[in-house]
């Protein structure tokens, strides 16, 4: 019984690792022959803007609403604050490529899931400069590929506009975050929308005209 | 030209002096709080736009927000964003509803003493009523246009999120103008009301999202 026990249990686990492995695939893509080494995330890289939103996040099945903003305060770092729309803040952080620093947490936002799960998100959405691996097409978008160990990322540009439209995040090729973007200009998105797929977490952000 | 620095520097100076920040003295306090205390018991119902302005130190402009926000004693309050944004929050019989663009939600306030101690200073800080010595030290001083109250919480749990707020009435009125609610690290939100009607009959369903 014991063992009958063990090798169902072996098995469902293998099972849900062989379908939580599926692989994350570009649609109708092929791939491309490309002299390009890096791709350049642009949103939020002007220092003399204000990047102000309306915040709008789903974290499982409770809404929380408030204003989001980032400024880019020197070369390497972004400031990111989050206020309640009576404006309490909730949260502000520095984020850079090498380094996050927490200037305040509300309470009871104050955890480590949470912190690492917004740090994570942070870092992907201001992260300026990556290097590109391969390149594919599929019609409508070029799709940059670029490998961080068992992480990789693809990002989408329009093939008509260039804009920057789409964010892949993938662990060991499951797909763990989109990130979909509006562009306004190619410095900002008008419309962000960071979806997770294994937690059940949904920011949405529209700017604000301030 | 020397005269010229001068009568700059003088004038300057006057505007200094002028629009600083002077203690009121005992007396000048119990009269100003007598007079707040008399008038907001015949406030019934308040009506009044307002403007909030979000200070980061880090942004080159504060965030702007305005709306509409009605009050209706004891404890009903609307408190309505439409600019850039519709946002509404009303407090009603302990319990907060949300209106956000569309999507509705409720929060049961009885059990939150936070959502509880935000629904009093709301509706304190408008009606002007929150001398509230067991919450707040409350210091008061005077300029050429305002009296104002500066409370600073007591408790820890309100001291996290906010250092001090700061009541704003214009000399000759009983009403607040302006809020300002200070937070630990400087940042501010600075609430501005305008075209403010007192005692007008607001119909129930205005509290209702």
């Amino acid at each position: 019984m014991q063992k009958l026990t063990t090798r169902f249990l072996v098995t469902s686990l293998l099972l849900i690792v062989l379908v939580s492995c599926k692989s994350y695939q570009i649609e109708g893509a092929n791939k491309v022959a490309s002299a390009i080494t890096n791709f350049q995330n642009l949103y939020f890289s002007n220092p003399e803007t204000d990047y102000v939103y309306k915040a709008h996040i789903e974290v499982y099945g409770n809404d929380l609403s408030g204003v989001f903003v980032v400024k880019k305060i020197n070369d390497s770092i972004h400031r990111v604050v989050l206020t309640t729309d009576f404006g309490n803040k909730l949260l502000d952080f520095e984020v850079s490529e090498t380094d996050f620093k927490i200037n305040y947490v509300v309470e009871n936002l104050n955890k480590k899931i949470v912190i690492n799960t917004l740090k994570k998100d942070f870092v992907l959405l201001l992260k300026a400069n990556h290097k590109v691996d391969e390149v594919f097409e599929n019609g409508t978008s070029i799709i940059f590929k670029s490998n961080e160990g068992n992480r990789t990322n693809f990002f989408y540009e329009n093939s008509d506009d260039n804009q920057y439209v789409k964010l892949v995040h993938t662990i060991h090729a499951k797909e763990k975050v989109t990130f979909s973007f509006l562009p306004k200009n190619t410095t900002f998105a008008e419309s962000i929308i960071i979806q997770h797929h294994n937690i059940k977490l949904k920011i949405e952000l529209t700017q604000i005209n301030n | 030209m020397r005269i010229k620095i001068f009568t700059i520097l003088f004038l300057a100076l006057t505007k200094i002096v002028f629009s600083q920040e002077q203690k009121m003295s005992v007396t000048e306090i119990a009269e100003f709080k007598a007079t707040i205390e008399k008038e907001s018991k015949t406030i019934n119902t308040i009506k009044t736009d307002f403007i909030q302005y979000k200070h980061l130190d880090f942004l080159s402009k504060d965030i702007e927000t305005s709306g509409k926000m009605s009050f209706k004693t004891p404890n009903l309050l609307n408190w309505q964003y439409t600019k850039p944004y519709n946002y509404s929050i009303v407090f009603k019989s302990n319990k907060i509803f949300i209106n956000d663009q569309g999507k509705k939600s409720i929060i049961d306030a009885g059990s939150s003493k936070i959502f509880e101690k935000i629904n009093k200073m709301i509706v304190g800080s408008v009606s002007g009523n929150m001398f509230d010595d067991k919450e707040f030290a409350i210091s008061y001083y005077k300029t050429k246009e305002f009296y104002i109250a500066k409370l600073s919480p007591k408790t820890k749990e309100i001291s996290k999120y906010i250092q001090q707020i700061d009541l704003y009435f214009p000399i000759n009125d009983v009403i607040v103008s302006l809020v300002k609610l200070n937070e630990p690290s400087g940042d501010f939100t600075k609430i501005v009301f305008k075209n403010k009607i007192l005692n007008a009959k607001i119909d129930d369903s205005v509290f209702s999202n």
